[in-house]
C-alpha cells in the first residue's frame, strides 16, 4: 500500500514537467552576481509527511498533488532566481506555503541531527561533495517506524562557481545512488561563473537502502553529489568557491496510521551539532595580466601561420605550372 | 617485393581483398561497440561519447512527440534525433551501429573515388586502410559520434560530381550543410569545378587518371599558361552557367526547405541551438583552439568588431587562397580547406579532426611524402603536439593546476604543427585536376586570346 501511495504521489506530480520549469526559469533569469553568503543562519528542518495508506486512492492523489515532489520547486514557482535571504524565508515558512501541516498535538517521533560532515573528494574541475549525515531517531513510535519508509532530503544551494549536471544526476538515480534528484535554477552547463546564476540541487535518499545504522535509533546517510566547476572570474591564480550548509528534511510514510494529509515540521537547533568545517573549492582562474600578451601573440601567430600557408601555396602552384 | 605482389593483382583478387578489409573492419567495430558497452558498466569514465547520450535523450523525446531541444545541449539538426529514434524502442546501441555503418561506407566511398581516378588497386587498398584502421576514426563511430554520417555524405557528393550527377550532388550538399554547417566552405570549389570546360553538353566528362610518374610535369608543360588564362577567362565570362546556377538553386532550396521544415516543427529552439549556436559559438573553456584563452580573458566584455575581423581574416584568407589555387584538384582542395578551417577555428575539439581524416586517404596516392621519415615525422609531430596539449589539459581539468598559459602555448604549438603538416602536404603533392579539360569548342577562342 505504501508503494501504491508513493506511485500516485510521484506520478501525478510529473505533470509539471521538470524540463519545462527549468527552461522557463533559465530563460527568465538575467545575469546577476551573487555574493556567497556564508555565515547566515541556516536552518535544519525535518519534515514528516505522515501519509495514510488506508485512504482511498482518489483522496490520496488529491492530497499529494497539492504538494510538490521537490520542495525547491515551490520556491522557484515564486522566485526567478536563488537569493539566500529569500530562500531562508521560504524554508522558514514552508509550513504556511502548504507544503505540509504541523501536527503539534501528535508528535510521532523526533529526529535529531547529530552531525553533518562534509568534504570535497577529488581534484580538478570535477569533484564530489560528500555529506555524511548522522541522525538520531527519538520518540514513542521511533522504534516501530521502519527505516525504509523514510526519506532524507538534502537541499544544497550551490555557489555560482559550480554546477550539477541534471543528466548526470538522472543517470545516478537510474543506477539507484539516489532515489530522486533535481537541479533547479540556472542549469546552463556551459557559462562561466560570472555569466551564470546559482542553482539548487535537491537530493532524495531512501533511508533503507543507502544508510547504515551503527547503534539503535541512529542512522547515517552518505550523499555524494558530483559537481563541476565553472570557469572562474579572472584573478590571480585561484578563485575560492565556498559552500554553505545544506537544508535537511525528512519525509516519512507510516503504515497503518490514518493521519490524512498531515506532516510534521521539526526545526532543529542549528550550529550546535555541527562538526563540519567550511568547504572550499579552489578553481584555477585566468590571470588578468596575461590579457594583453595573450591577445597579441594569438593574433600574431594566426596571421603568421596564415601567411606561411598562403605563400607556400602560391609558390607551389607557381612551381607546378612552370615545370 | 611489394611491387611483385602488387603486380599480380587482378580484379577478382582486388574485390576479395576489399571485401575482407570491410568485413574485418566491421568485426572490429562490432567488437568495439560491445567492449565499450562493457567498459561503460564497469568504469567510471565512459567510453560512450557524452553527445551520444544527448542524441539518445533527444531521440527519446522525439519518439514521444516532444521537441528534441527539450534536452539541453542538443545542438544538432532534428534529423539526427530522428535517425536515432530506434534507440528508444529498438535498442540503445542502434545509433552506434548506424554511425559505424556510415564509417564503413566512408571506407567504401574512398575506394570508389580512388578507383574512379584510376589509382592502382594496391594504392587504393592502402589508402582505404588509412581510414578503416585509423584509431582516431574507428573510435569516433563506435563511441557514438555522428560525424561519420557527415563524412559519408561529403564523399558521396564528390562521387556524384565525378559521375556528372549534378542533381544528386546538389541535393546531398544542401542537406549536409543543413546538418553540419561547416561544409559551406566547399561551396566555392564545387562551383569552380562545375566549369564549362569540364562539362559540355553532349560530351562525357573525362576524369584524369592517376599517373605513376609521380610528377605531372607533362600536364604542367602542356597546359600551363594557356590553361590558366583560358580558365580565368572562362571563369569570368561564364561564371553563371546553367550548371552552376542549378547547383546553387537546388542545394540552396534543399537547405532552406529542410531548415524551414525544422523551424516550422521546432521553432526558435531549433534555430538557436542547431544553427545560430554554431555560427556564433565562442567558447571560453579550454579547447585546442589558439583563441580559447584570449576569449576567456575578454569574456566579460563584448568583442569589438575589429577583434572579430582580425580573428576571422586569417581563416578567411587561407580559405580563399586554397580555393583559387587548388579547386580543380577537388579532394586535395577539400582536404586543405578542412585542415586549415579546423586549425584556425575559434573552437576546436577532437571530433572535428574526423572531417579531414576522411579526406586524407583521397590525396595519399598523389603525395610524394615518403613514409620514412618525413611522413612518420609529420604523423608523430601532429600526435605529439596533441598529447602535449592533452597533458596540460589534464593538469588543468583533473588536477586543478593553474596552467592556462601553458595550455595556451600548447595550442599555439598545435597550430604551428598543423601549419607545418599542411605546408609539407602542399609541397609534396602532385597536383592533378579531377577532370580533363575539353578543348574543342573553345579552342579557337583560346588561340585568339593567346
Amino acid at each position: 500500500m505504501k508503494i501504491g501511495h508513493n506511485f500516485f504521489f510521484h506520478h501525478c506530480c510529473k505533470k509539471d514537467s521538470l524540463y519545462k520549469i527549468l527552461r522557463r526559469i533559465s530563460h527568465a533569469m538575467e545575469v546577476q552576481h551573487f555574493q556567497i553568503q556564508l555565515y547566515l543562519a541556516i536552518r535544519f528542518g525535518l519534515i514528516f509527511l505522515v501519509m495514510s495508506s488506508n485512504a482511498m486512492p482518489t483522496t490520496n492523489e488529491e492530497h499529494t498533488c497539492r504538494g510538490e515532489k521537490y520542495i525547491t520547486n515551490t520556491y522557484f514557482k515564486k522566485h526567478d532566481s536563488l537569493i539566500d535571504s529569500q530562500f531562508e524565508e521560504f524554508i522558514k515558512h514552508i509550513i504556511s506555503l502548504g507544503l505540509c501541516q504541523v501536527l503539534q498535538d501528535k508528535p510521532q517521533f523526533v529526529p535529531i541531527l547529530l552531525a553533518v560532515h562534509r568534504n570535497l573528494i577529488g581534484e580538478g574541475s570535477h569533484r564530489q561533495l560528500s555529506s555524511s549525515i548522522r541522525i538520531k531517531m527519538q520518540g514513542e513510535s521511533a522504534s516501530k517506524l521502519p527505516a525504509q519508509s523514510c526519506q532524507v532530503i538534502m537541499v544544497e544551494r550551490l555557489p555560482s562557481g559550480v554546477f550539477a549536471d541534471p543528466f548526470q544526476l538522472q543517470h545516478l538515480v537510474q543506477r539507484g545512488v539516489f532515489s530522486d534528484a533535481a537541479v533547479l535554477g540556472d542549469t546552463n552547463l556551459e557559462l562561466p561563473s560570472f555569466r551564470s546564476n546559482r542553482s539548487v540541487v535537491e537530493l532524495h535518499m531512501d533511508m533503507g537502502s543507502n544508510t547504515s545504522s551503527g547503534c539503535k535509533d541512529e542512522l547515517e546517510v552518505n550523499l555524494g553529489l558530483p559537481l563541476h566547476a565553472r570557469y572562474a572570474p579572472l584573478g590571480h591564480g585561484f578563485s575560492k568557491v565556498e559552500f554553505g550548509q545544506p537544508d535537511l528534511f525528512m519525509r516519512c510514510s507510516f503504515e497503518g496510521k490514518a493521519i490524512n494529509g498531515s506532516c510534521l515540521f521539526m526545526p532543529i537547533n542549528d550550529g550546535v551539532n555541527y562538526t563540519a568545517s567550511r568547504v572550499v573549492w579552489e578553481v584555477p582562474c585566468g590571470i588578468e595580466e596575461h590579457a594583453g600578451i595573450v591577445s597579441a601573440v594569438t593574433f600574431l601567430s594566426a596571421i603568421v601561420s596564415a601567411l606561411l600557408i598562403v605563400s607556400t601555396s602560391i609558390y607551389h602552384s607557381g612551381n607546378m605550372n612552370l615545370k | 617485393m611489394l611491387g611483385g605482389i602488387v603486380g599480380g593483382f587482378d580484379v577478382e583478387m582486388a574485390k576479395i581483398i576489399v571485401q575482407s578489409l570491410l568485413i574485418f573492419s566491421a568485426i572490429l567495430r562490432v567488437f568495439l561497440i560491445f567492449y565499450g558497452q562493457w567498459l561503460d558498466s564497469h568504469l567510471e569514465v565512459r567510453y560512450t561519447d557524452v553527445d551520444y547520450l544527448v542524441f539518445s535523450d533527444a531521440a527519446a523525446l522525439m519518439a514521444t512527440g516532444k521537441s528534441p531541444y527539450e534536452r539541453s545541449t542538443y545542438r544538432y539538426s532534428p534529423l539526427i534525433a530522428f535517425l536515432l529514434m530506434p534507440n528508444s524502442f529498438l535498442h540503445q546501441l542502434w545509433g552506434k551501429f548506424l554511425f559505424s555503418a556510415a564509417d564503413l561506407l566512408v571506407g567504401l566511398f574512398i575506394h570508389t573515388i580512388l578507383k574512379l581516378r584510376g589509382v592502382p588497386e594496391n594504392l587504393c587498398t592502402y589508402s582505404t586502410m588509412a581510414w578503416l584502421f585509423n584509431p582516431f576514426t574507428f573510435t569516433i563511430g563506435t563511441r557514438g559520434n555522428c560525424e561519420p554520417i557527415i563524412c559519408a555524405m561529403i564523399l558521396w557528393i564528390i562521387i556524384c560530381l565525378m559521375n556528372d550527377q549534378m542533381l544528386q550532388a546538389s541535393f546531398w550538399y544542401g542537406l549536409v550543410v543543413h546538418l553540419r554547417i561547416y561544409p559551406i566552405i566547399y561551396a566555392l570549389p564545387i562551383i569552380f569545378i562545375l566549369d564549362p570546360l569540364h562539362f559540355q553538353p553532349g560530351k562525357k566528362t573525362v576524369i584524369l587518371y592517376w599517373s605513376s610518374e609521380k610528377s605531372m610535369s607533362s600536364w604542367g608543360s602542356r597546359t600551363s599558361k594557356t590553361t590558366d588564362l583560358r580558365y580565368g577567362w572562362s571563369t569570368l565570362t561564364s561564371m553563371f552557367t546553367w550548371r552552376r546556377l542549378m547547383f546553387g538553386i537546388i542545394s540552396g532550396s534543399i537547405f532552406f526547405i529542410v531548415t524551414g521544415l525544422c523551424f516550422y516543427l521546432y521553432g526558435w529552439d531549433f534555430l538557436h541551438e542547431a544553427l545560430l549556436y554554431h555560427l556564433t559559438r565562442v567558447d571560453p573553456r579550454h579547447n585546442f583552439s589558439i583563441y580559447f584563452y584570449h576569449i576567456y580573458l575578454h569574456y566579460d566584455h563584448d568583442f569589438s568588431s575589429v577583434e572579430k575581423l582580425i580573428s576571422f581574416l586569417p581563416q578567411f584568407i587561407v580559405q580563399l587562397v586554397l580555393i583559387f589555387l587548388f579547386a580543380r584538384d577537388l579532394p586535395f582542395c577539400f582536404f586543405l580547406q578542412t585542415l586549415a578551417f579546423v586549425a584556425f577555428n575559434k573552437v576546436v575539439t577532437a571530433q572535428y579532426f574526423v572531417w579531414f581524416f576522411c579526406l586524407l586517404p583521397l590525396i595519399l596516392p598523389w603525395s610524394n611524402i615518403e613514409l620514412k621519415w618525413k611522413g612518420l615525422a609529420c604523423i608523430f609531430l601532429w600526435i605529439g603536439a596533441q598529447i602535449h596539449w592533452l597533458m596540460w589539459g589534464y593538469l588543468l581539468e583533473f588536477q586543478g593546476k593553474n596552467v592556462f598559459i601553458q595550455l595556451w602555448i600548447a595550442s599555439l604549438l598545435f597550430l604551428a604543427v598543423n601549419t607545418y603538416v599542411l605546408i609539407n602536404i602542399i609541397l609534396n603533392h602532385v597536383y592533378c585536376p579531377v577532370f580533363k579539360q575539353l578543348n574543342h569548342t573553345n579552342s579557337n577562342k583560346t588561340m585568339k586570346h593567346d
